[in-house]
């Protein structure tokens, strides 16, 4: 019998078309040049200058160069857009001699009227930033002497400044664009110079950048001249329980924040890289409530810090992957001092302190009283970076010391402050993560923003004033953050727990993934995709 | 007198009216408490925004007043009252963006999940229901009643989940990934929908096993209607009301179990945009979002009325 032609005809091109569609489906047009990039939480606005998201300088801090950039691995300043700089001895003024072959994405010229116009943008009051504008110390003015010279000036010596510079939340801006959108909609139309140009930016959906194929300006610290991968599409995984699978099932490339436990099971199973991220700052901890008993009693607040077993805690919440933190700076973070490590687990000894405090169990029912009083503690634990865990893992050391534990969980930063400002706690969880050791002024300094530990002491005030703005000597400011770790240690103002580590894994496609010394943000530039 | 037939009669006409004016006080209502609760439950918004900034005390109250969150709050509410009154639902803290503009940019994608959902509930529904009291007796009749009943037992979080982990499973790596309007559209507006079509199925057949029961329904069939489908429709139409109220209601939840969905699936959306805006003390945000979903529960009570007059006639008396 003889086939029917046409229907042969038929199967004949419907086979032809299934195979033709069939690599479509393995191999999406265009796609060894696209680099998927999984984000965790959708910031609220995107605008570094004006937004404070850690997460936004994922993609932004490669739209934006800086006038200098710090060395992941030194730490030292390398030149940026600024070629080289002059600081006068009284640290009060700057002068940034700067590149003058730069151009922005929209093809106008990076200059020094730029530089200006970017500090006044975040500067401006009308525009409601919320860190870059923190991040300038006493900045009185900014004057270009020349083109390609510009001076900044200060009230008051201010050592995290160049750190600042080198920061995306302070990364150079087309003023043309700054002006033609203005401060709500620049966030969907940003221009920079980087090594990328942002497309678009769909909230909730997300944001794309290509590649500059101009860029010839990089600085140091990036291995490669230009980037290699032509386009990089991030999209928006909060529910932690997604983000594995978006990396099984191809979804994103390379995703952060991935639980220990997924971390290790995807690396098991091939296929992926785990890359722990250290993120300088302060460790996860809890600030003692020095003015509220029974820890406003140096002995209590020593007794309770060594009946925690910090190292059990750190392995049974985050595995294997965290360091246990050590003093009030992760070790990572400039002004570390190894020199003031934590008394360690030592259960005895926090009896002996608590009997010695006169905290004694009279009526044998397991809790401690003293005049009648039980020995009550409440803890205020965030609802984020698995302080709740934590928490009730420091209740449970406390409650077989003898105290009653209570514990508060706060949803949103705006609920902890707002539990805090009621007073009514002996432990607040609050933990602020950047490079400059600086930052330990909000909440050890008495007149800092978040000074909950309650604690007076001006010595303690002076040493992190005079690391904040006296002296821009490195090995002088790290021998006043030994000071200061020495006396949050022994006045036991706070419970470190362990150093933040952000686990990003990536599929082996992905190489050459490095990271800015803020830890959060990847130099994009020199990804590669293998084949 | 004799109200033209298919026509609401007066006294429901007035029902009607009533029942705008109730909607419109819920609304003021739901936003009022929202505009209280998010600043006693939440706390001060400028700890939020200031989360990962670390300004100084007296950096932190410029920005406050530049705000104006160091305004009486009688006077904010009233400012915010009059601006709703004028359709001016303010500005986002974080970006000056006027609310509206950040809800227009996330209303069509919830309203395609919404309205997807609420297909897959009310077919699946319809459907579950018919057949458990139509065909109670069979295995068919059974497991639809059982599914019904599990539908409705089941949050949304967890079949997310699994729906994924299906759905990158069968279609392994990048071949799911590149099926892009399934996994985006489809998947969640399913994952949504069951949950709903159970509640709607359980109480089809409720209504459904009642009219078939019913002595029209014996006259009917001894008028000799012919019994199957056209038998099914004359008992379906009593029954349909309850389940046309209870679709306006789960039309409702529907709006609230997208915040789950669009979590879970990454979907952009009004339910995340609600969350973050909660979570990070975005309130002009959040309070537009609730003023917004405050107006859409009105309005879809209104609808079900109208509906349900249309379909038993019975009720068009009634005031």
């Amino acid at each position: 019998m003889r086939a029917h032609p046409t229907r042969t005809a038929a199967f004949v091109s419907l086979w032809a078309f299934l195979m033709a569609l069939l690599p479509a489906c393995g191999q999406a047009p265009g796609q060894t040049e696209t680099l998927r990039y999984g984000l965790t939480l959708v910031p609220t606005g995107i605008d570094p200058h004006l937004n404070a998201s850690a997460e936004l300088g994922i993609p932004l801090s490669s739209v934006y160069d800086t006038l200098v950039f710090q060395d992941p691995g030194t730490g030292a300043f390398v030149p940026g857009l600024a070629e080289r700089w002059t600081i006068s001895d009284d640290g009060l003024s700057y002068i940034f001699e700067l590149r003058r072959d730069v151009t922005f994405h929209d093809g106008s010229r990076f200059d020094a009227a730029a530089v200006r116009a970017n500090l006044e943008y975040v500067l401006d009051p009308d525009n409601h930033s919320q860190k870059a504008a923190f991040m300038l110390g006493s900045l009185e003015s900014v004057e270009p002497i020349d083109e390609y010279t510009v001076q900044l000036r200060l009230r008051e010596p201010y050592a995290p400044l160049l750190d600042s510079l080198s920061q995306v939340y302070l990364g150079m801006a087309s003023p043309a664009a700054l002006q033609e959108w203005g401060s709500s909609e620049y966030q969907f139309h940003q221009v920079g110079t980087g090594p990328y140009r942002f497309v678009e930016y769909v909230p909730n959906d997300h944001l794309t950048l290509e590649r500059n194929p101009d860029y010839a300006w990089g600085p140091s610290i990036y291995a490669s001249d230009r980037a290699s991968i032509q386009r990089v599409v991030f999209t928006f995984y909060e529910d932690r329980a997604t983000r594995a699978i978006a990396l099984e099932s191809g979804e994103v490339d390379v995703i952060g924040e991935i639980q220990p436990r997924d971390a290790a099971r995807l690396e098991q199973g091939g296929g992926f890289v785990t890359y722990p991220v250290h993120i300088p700052g302060q460790p996860l901890q809890y600030l003692f409530n020095t003015q509220r008993a029974p820890t406003d009693d140096l002995r209590v607040r020593q007794a309770l810090t060594q009946a925690v077993d910090r190292p059990e805690i750190v392995e049974t919440v985050f595995g294997a992957y965290s360091p246990v933190a050590e003093g009030p700076l992760s070790t990572v973070t400039l002004g570390f001092d190894p020199g003031t490590p934590y008394p360690p687990y030592d259960l005895p000894a926090a009896v002996a302190l608590l009997e010695e405090a006169g905290w004694v169990d009279t009526d044998g029912d397991g809790t401690r009283e003293r005049g009648g009083q039980p020995l009550g503690l409440h803890i205020i634990a965030p609802n984020w970076g698995s302080n709740p865990e934590v928490a009730q893992l420091l209740q449970a050391a406390w409650q077989a010391l003898g105290a009653s534990v209570t514990v508060e969980v706060a949803a949103g930063f705006g609920a902890l402050k707002e539990s805090q400002a009621a007073g009514e706690y002996n432990l607040i969880g609050v933990n602020f993560f950047g490079t400059d050791p600086d930052l330990l002024r909000s909440t050890l300094s008495s007149d800092g923003l978040y000074a909950w530990t309650g604690y007076r002491d001006s010595r303690l005030d002076e040493t992190l004033l005079e690391a904040s703005g006296t002296t821009l000597d490195p090995v002088h400011r790290s021998a006043l953050y030994a000071e200061v770790a020495r006396i949050t240690r022994d006045q036991a103002l706070l419970l470190p727990i362990r150093d933040y580590v952000n686990l990003v894994v990536a599929n082996t496609r992905v190489q050459g993934l490095r990271f800015s010394s803020q830890g959060w943000f990847p130099l994009l530039v020199d990804l590669r995709l293998a084949p | 007198m004799v109200p033209a037939p298919g026509r609401p009669a007066p006294g429901a006409l007035s029902a009607l009216i009533i029942r705008c004016l109730h909607g419109l006080l819920t609304a003021w209502a739901a936003v009022t408490v929202t505009f209280f609760g998010l600043r006693v439950g939440a706390g001060d918004p400028l700890a939020g925004i200031l989360a990962q900034g670390l300004a100084s005390p007296q950096q932190a109250e410029a920005l406050r007043h530049s705000l104006g969150l160091d305004r009486p709050l009688p006077a904010q509410y009233l400012s915010f009252l009059t601006g709703l009154l004028r359709g001016d639902l303010g500005r986002s803290l974080y970006t000056g963006l006027p609310v509206l503009r950040v809800i227009g940019g996330q209303l069509p994608s919830t309203l395609a999940l919404g309205a997807s959902g609420l297909l897959v509930a009310v077919v699946g529904g319809l459907a579950l229901g018919t057949l458990a009291a139509w065909r109670k007796r069979s295995l068919w009749g059974r497991s639809a009643a059982s599914a019904a009943a599990l539908a409705t037992a089941l949050p949304v979080s967890f079949t997310g989940i699994v729906a994924i982990l299906a759905f990158s499973t069968l279609l392994s790596g990048r071949a799911a990934s590149s099926l892009y309007a399934l996994r985006h559209l489809a998947l969640p507006a399913l994952v949504l929908g069951i949950a709903s079509a159970g509640a709607i199925g359980r109480v089809v057949e409720a209504g459904l096993s009642q009219s078939l029961a019913s002595p029209y329904v014996a006259a009917a069939r001894a008028r000799g209607v012919p019994s199957g489908l056209r038998l099914l429709w004359h008992a379906l139409r009593p029954a349909l009301p309850p389940a046309v109220s209870l679709i306006a209601l789960e039309a409702a939840y529907l709006f609230s179990g997208t915040v789950v969905t669009e979590t879970v699936f990454s979907r952009p959306g009004l339910g995340r945009l609600l969350i973050g805006a909660i979570l990070q003390g975005d309130y002009p945000v959040a309070q537009g979002v609730v003023a917004l979903a405050a107006l859409f529960y009105t309005l879809s009570h209104i609808l079900a009325d109208l509906v349900s007059l249309g379909l038993d006639p019975r009720l068009r008396g009634k005031g």
